[in-house]
């Protein structure tokens, strides 16, 4: 008989298998949370993360930032005494996360993940423009002039793209990836 | 002379520029040649891994698959180009389950993938295919022991393939040595600058930066060599940004590990790339001039 | 002529029960031809099962007896007693092996029944080829050899001395004392090392019963149980024992220093002529012959000049003495290494001048040591005020050793404690992942050090780094860390890093396991026969080991192993004699053709060649049953007891007895 998998199951079945990524063999000594770069703007430790997926604690695992914080450095993941990839889990809670359309408000991480995929199914390549309204207008006024700065600097130094670059076999790509996932309305 | 099938990945076709053109100018001297793959698609950077993987691994594929098509091993200038292709790779070649699922999608646009490609990063190409040797023999103008910072980066090392030394690695050191320059001893030498945070934790990335940058002052190098586009932008083009925040007064310059073996050749800066920085890289221009003064 | 078999179905509880329909193929049995009575029985093991079988001999006449059950390394011994009890030779006996070759590895319960009555339906066929047989009775020769003389192995050397046997203590360091040497005080006791084991060493030196082999290395083992010969390279001293009274004036002397790898664990130095320590057993000196410049160049000679005695004892042609000793045990006691800190370069060791390893801290720390106690930085003068220790380096980690190294924990309390008593006022950090305080007096340790104030971080360090971020790092060493407790990321400035490595194994286990013929697990360590039952004893008859070389463990448990083994062996010899298992193989003089191919087949070198007869012969005693001269022979002249042709080709047969279709079996 079938029987629901858990929370710490259903994260490791988003995982291509590091092995396995024995989420369970944690024995939360610390070293991924004292390694981490971006551990001070975590609110919750990957450790600390790990020992709630193997309580089951969802919704507040989903409600932290810290998976959306993550630097993909994965310099956690070569440290760990236990084998564990800490940096693909925090992949696989990103893709829980969108899946369920459950995660902490006010991040940027989600809307750009999305819409970086949707440009690259329109066009098979990334255009740094596109990108620029979805975070501009999540900060305020200073940051925006402080990017507009940036990136007009940028295109007098010619390192801005103009045009977006689209491949040749779009139509071939696009069924290509309508054969992994339905396009639907990302179309 | 030995042939590539190179991937170029997004940004070096305006962000990072000079890389692109220092690697085709450098690699040509060193009687290699990086043939532009035909039709390359986006790796899919971190963000696609965010929406799902198994689309992410298509995409990788498809640019394996038509490296395989024409013969050659890819090599990708970007760490994170890298990564992701060497890492689809492996997991399609481990799990015949997951690359026949991958090469059901593969079909609509007539590729198959097999895994006879090699991946390769574009300094591994300098180091190990042509060797410290090689290099050194055509070093011209040596770099009179200019004070370099081997910035690796992260995901040129992590995670781990084989049992190289992760924690300890050297061959940025070797390259820089053959050169003429003086490699830094530079403790943050594997930290991750936050590429991938840029925009979407805008602050956390700087804050890395901003770490790196300082040990860079403390260590007294004069210029920091990269060797991704991701690494090169986030320690350059945002030092404006970082001294307003946290009100220091950076200005180190930040070039590819390509810029400065185009230079060791004796190939014109303009050839290079140089002079698109956004924190100026004269200061180094003007240290390898004396050599060429000397020499 | 029929025989009598007595077939015997265990249950097992529901061990077998569950699985196997053990009262059919109880009944089955006895319809099977030369079957004199089959039962069936819960525990065929337990007092009324055996008695069964005893009676069932009396009363029935049973010649041969077969009991299918669990594994023969459970029972066999107990059910060959029985038979013995009642008269009948244990060899006529035979175990058909239904549990872990049937009912343990299927659910199905047809094909369990199936493969039951086929295994006991082999055994029968087989059994009534046995014959019956005799031990092989083996002497003991009364001396021992013990490899090693750390504390393990002198514990066992007194052990064996004091019960009036002798020993040979051999040692490839120039005095014996092993690691605990090298230690300053041991928790969590807090007694002085050197004064609790100097008295062991002193009487060792002094025992009549013991032969101390120190400077010397074991090159070969040749026999068996009771009877090893053992090659011994005692290296040359150039010290000629007979005349030096061990005065020291030659080390006095000696104008030549180089740094000691060894002892002092390269913090300090000592001379090219050298005792390790002070209190070294044997007295004798050693000279280093690598950095020697009488070696080198000829020149010196400061050692032979001022030694007072006559005649001189400093020999430079004194040469290796090839002894070779016959001993009727062996027990090994070679002791650990300490893992390499270099292979974690996060924690900076070898680049980071003042991350200190736990030896290199003992050595500090040790009132004898290079800097008489005072524990100070690598520039050997100042004095540190913050100190982290951090545990858990190379162990309970899947990239170097997955086992948790038993003592670190306990160990790093200690120099924490010492830490507080000699820089009254420091501050002391402890990293660890758990706190492991198993042992007597442990637990109360660790109050204590909680009392004296150290400051406990759950946490295990990340990295040790020197590139300052934060006010207040500047000039120290940063432990970044996780402080799980409170789940925020920490950096601890301090001025000395203590790594706490783990035991390992000595990095020639292996080959050392080669040259004794017995085994070694996957990290090193010696393999015991019985991981719960039997730590001391090997699966090589006559070989014994002892201390960390099993398994990292503190001193308690070390000298306990010592004394284990040391029991084991006075056992053996206070018998004289012991049994061995006749299964052997036997050649037909007769038949052999002198063709010497099992001479070089057999793997215990057990076979001999009569060069006057030109026939082979087994060495019954060498011999281990293995099978393999029998299988080599081409004339067939070799019998294996217990395992000849007409045994095996029956219970074959016996094994297929449902097999409809007929084989082509060669006879």
């Amino acid at each position: 008989m079938a029987t629901k998998p858990d929370f710490s199951q259903e994260v490791s079945n988003l995982l291509y298998a590091s092995e396995g990524n024995p989420l369970k063999r944690c024995i939360q000594c610390g070293t991924c949370s004292g390694t981490c770069p971006v551990a001070g703007f975590m609110d919750l430790t990957p450790r600390r993360l790990i020992a709630m997926i193997n309580a089951g604690l969802k919704d507040e695992v989903l409600a932290s930032n810290t998976f959306w914080c993550c630097a993909s450095c994965y310099h956690c993941t070569v440290r760990c005494p236990s084998n564990i990839d800490i940096a693909e889990a925090m992949y696989a809670l990103k893709r829980y996360s969108m899946w369920k359309n459950q995660y902490q408000e006010g991040l940027i991480g989600p809307i750009f993940s999305e819409t970086f995929v949707k440009m690259i199914v329109k066009s098979g390549r990334s255009y740094e423009p596109v990108l620029a309204p979805t975070y501009i207008f999540s900060y305020g006024i200073r940051e925006f002039f402080q990017e507009a700065y940036t990136a007009t600097n940028l295109m007098l130094k010619g390192r801005l793209p103009v045009l977006p670059p689209r491949i040749k076999r779009l139509e071939n790509f696009r069924r290509m990836i309508g054969r992994i996932i339905p396009l639907g309305d990302l179309t | 002379m030995k042939q590539y099938a190179y991937f170029p990945g997004c940004s070096l076709e305006k962000i990072a520029l000079s890389y692109h053109l220092s690697a085709i100018e450098t690699t040509r001297k060193l009687d290699v040649e990086l043939k532009e793959l035909d039709d390359w698609n986006c790796c899919g950077a971190t963000a696609y891994f965010h929406v799902d993987e198994l689309l992410a691994y298509t995409l990788c594929a498809r640019n394996l698959a038509m490296a395989e098509r024409v013969g050659l091993d890819l090599v990708a200038p970007c760490s994170g180009c890298y990564k992701n292709m060497y890492f689809t790779s492996a997991h399609l070649q481990r799990d015949p389950d997951l690359a026949e699922h991958v090469n059901f999608a593969l079909e609509e646009d007539n590729l198959h993938f097999s895994g006879k490609t090699a991946v390769r990063h574009l300094i591994e190409v300098f180091v190990n295919e042509v060797g410290l040797d090689e290099i050194k023999s055509k070093v011209s103008h040596p770099l009179r022991d200019l004070r370099v910072i081997p910035y690796y980066g992260c995901q040129i090392l992590r995670p781990r393939k084989d049992h190289e030394n992760v924690e300890e690695p050297q061959f940025f050191e070797g390259l820089l040595s053959a050169i003429g320059a003086d490699p830094v001893d530079y403790p943050h030498k594997l930290r991750c600058c936050g590429g991938s945070l840029i925009i979407t934790n805008r602050l956390a990335a700087l804050s890395m930066v901003r770490n790196l940058l300082q040990s860079a002052v403390d260590c007294e190098a004069a210029v920091i060599a990269t060797a991704c586009p991701m690494c090169q932008v986030n320690l350059e083009c945002y030092q404006q940004q970082i001294n307003q925040e946290f009100g220091t007064k950076f200005f180190m310059p930040v070039v590819y590990f390509t810029q400065l073996v185009g230079l060791s050749f004796g190939i014109p800066p303009k050839r290079l790339g140089i002079g698109s920085e956004l924190v100026s890289a004269t200061p180094v221009l003007s240290w390898i001039q004396k050599s060429k003064q000397e020499n | 002529m029929t025989e009598k078999v007595g077939v015997y179905v265990c249950h097992c509880g529901t061990n077998i029960a569950k699985t196997v329909d053990v009262v059919e193929v109880a009944r089955w049995a006895e319809d099977q031809p030369n079957v004199e009575v089959a039962r069936d029985n819960k525990f065929m093991c337990s007092s009324l099962g055996q008695a069964q079988i005893e009676e069932d001999i009396r009363e029935r006449g049973l010649t041969r007896v077969v009991v299918a059950s669990c594994s023969p390394h459970m029972h066999e011994k107990t059910f060959r007693a029985a038979c013995e009890q009642a008269g009948l030779n244990p060899f006529l006996f035979e175990m058909a092996n239904i549990r872990e070759h049937d009912s343990w590895i299927t659910e199905d319960r047809a094909a369990a029944t199936l493969k039951a009555k086929a295994l006991i339906k082999g055994a029968i066929e087989r059994v009534v080829h046995h014959q019956p047989l005799e031990p092989v009775p083996v002497d003991i020769n009364p001396s021992t050899m013990i490899v090693g003389g750390g504390i393990a192995g002198i514990s066992a050397a007194l052990e064996l001395a004091n019960a009036g046997y002798h020993v040979y203590l051999v040692e490839r360091e120039p005095s014996i004392g092993g690691h605990m040497a090298q230690l300053d005080k041991t928790f969590p006791t807090l007694d002085c090392s050197a004064c609790i084991l100097t008295p062991r060493m002193v009487e060792v030196g002094q025992h009549p019963n013991i032969t101390l082999l120190t400077w010397s290395e074991v090159e070969a083992v040749d026999g068996y149980l009771g009877n090893f010969t053992v090659s011994v390279r005692k290296k040359a001293r150039f010290v000629d024992e007979r005349y030096c009274t061990g005065c020291g004036i030659c080390i006095e002397k000696c104008p030549h220093k180089v740094v000691d790898e060894i002892f002092e664990a390269g913090l300090g130095n000592r001379k090219v002529i050298y005792r390790p320590f002070p209190q070294a057993v044997p007295k004798y000196p050693v000279i280093d012959k690598e950095h020697c410049v009488y070696f080198l160049r000829g020149k010196c000679k400061a050692c032979q000049i001022f030694c007072p005695t006559t005649p001189n004892s400093i020999d430079f042609d004194q040469q290796d003495e090839m002894l070779k000793l016959q001993v009727g045990n062996i027990i090994l006691a070679t002791g650990y290494d300490l893992f390499d800190s270099r292979r974690i370069p996060q924690y900076g060791y070898g680049r980071l001048a003042n991350v200190f390893t736990s030896l290199e801290f003992e050595r500090l720390v040790n009132a004898a040591g290079p800097t008489s106690g005072r524990i100070v930085l690598r520039d050997m003068q100042t004095q540190p005020n913050s100190i982290g220790i951090v545990h858990c380096v190379g162990s309970r980690d899947e990239n170097y050793h997955v086992y948790c190294s038993k003592v670190c924990c306990m160990y790093s309390l200690k120099f924490a404690h010492l830490v507080h008593e000699r820089i009254p006022g420091a501050e002391v950090y402890n990293f660890y992942i758990d706190m492991r305080t198993p042992g007597k007096g442990y637990e109360e340790f660790y109050h204590r050090l909680l009392d004296e104030e150290t400051h406990f971080i759950r946490g295990k360090a990340a990295e040790v780094t020197d590139s300052a971020r934060l006010p207040g790092e500047e000039g120290k060493l940063i432990i970044q860390v996780e402080d799980t407790l409170i789940g925020k990321q920490r950096r601890i400035p301090v001025d000395m890093v203590i790594l706490s490595p783990a035991m390992e194994a000595r990095y020639d286990s292996r080959e050392v396991t080669k040259l004794f013929r017995m085994g070694c697990d996957f990290d090193g360590f010696f393999i015991e026969r019985h991981p719960k039952l039997d730590p001391v004893a090997t699966m090589t008859e006559g070989i014994y080991i002892a201390g960390a070389c099993q398994g990292p463990k503190d001193i308690p448990d070390s000298v306990a192993q010592g004394a284990a083994a040391s029991a084991r062996v006075a056992g053996l010899i206070s018998r004289g004699t012991v049994f061995m298992e006749p299964v052997r193989a036997h050649i037909d003089a007769e038949a052999c053709s002198g063709c010497r191919i099992c001479n070089s087949m057999c793997p215990y070198n057990a076979i001999i060649f009569h060069e006057d007869e030109k026939v082979s012969e087994v060495i019954t005693a060498l011999c281990q049953g293995c099978g393999t001269c029998v299988a080599a022979c081409p004339s067939a002249s070799i019998t294996g007891a217990h395992f000849t042709n007409d045994q095996i080709l029956s219970q074959i047969e016996g094994i297929l007895w449902d097999v409809r279709e007929p084989l082509a079996v060669p006879v």
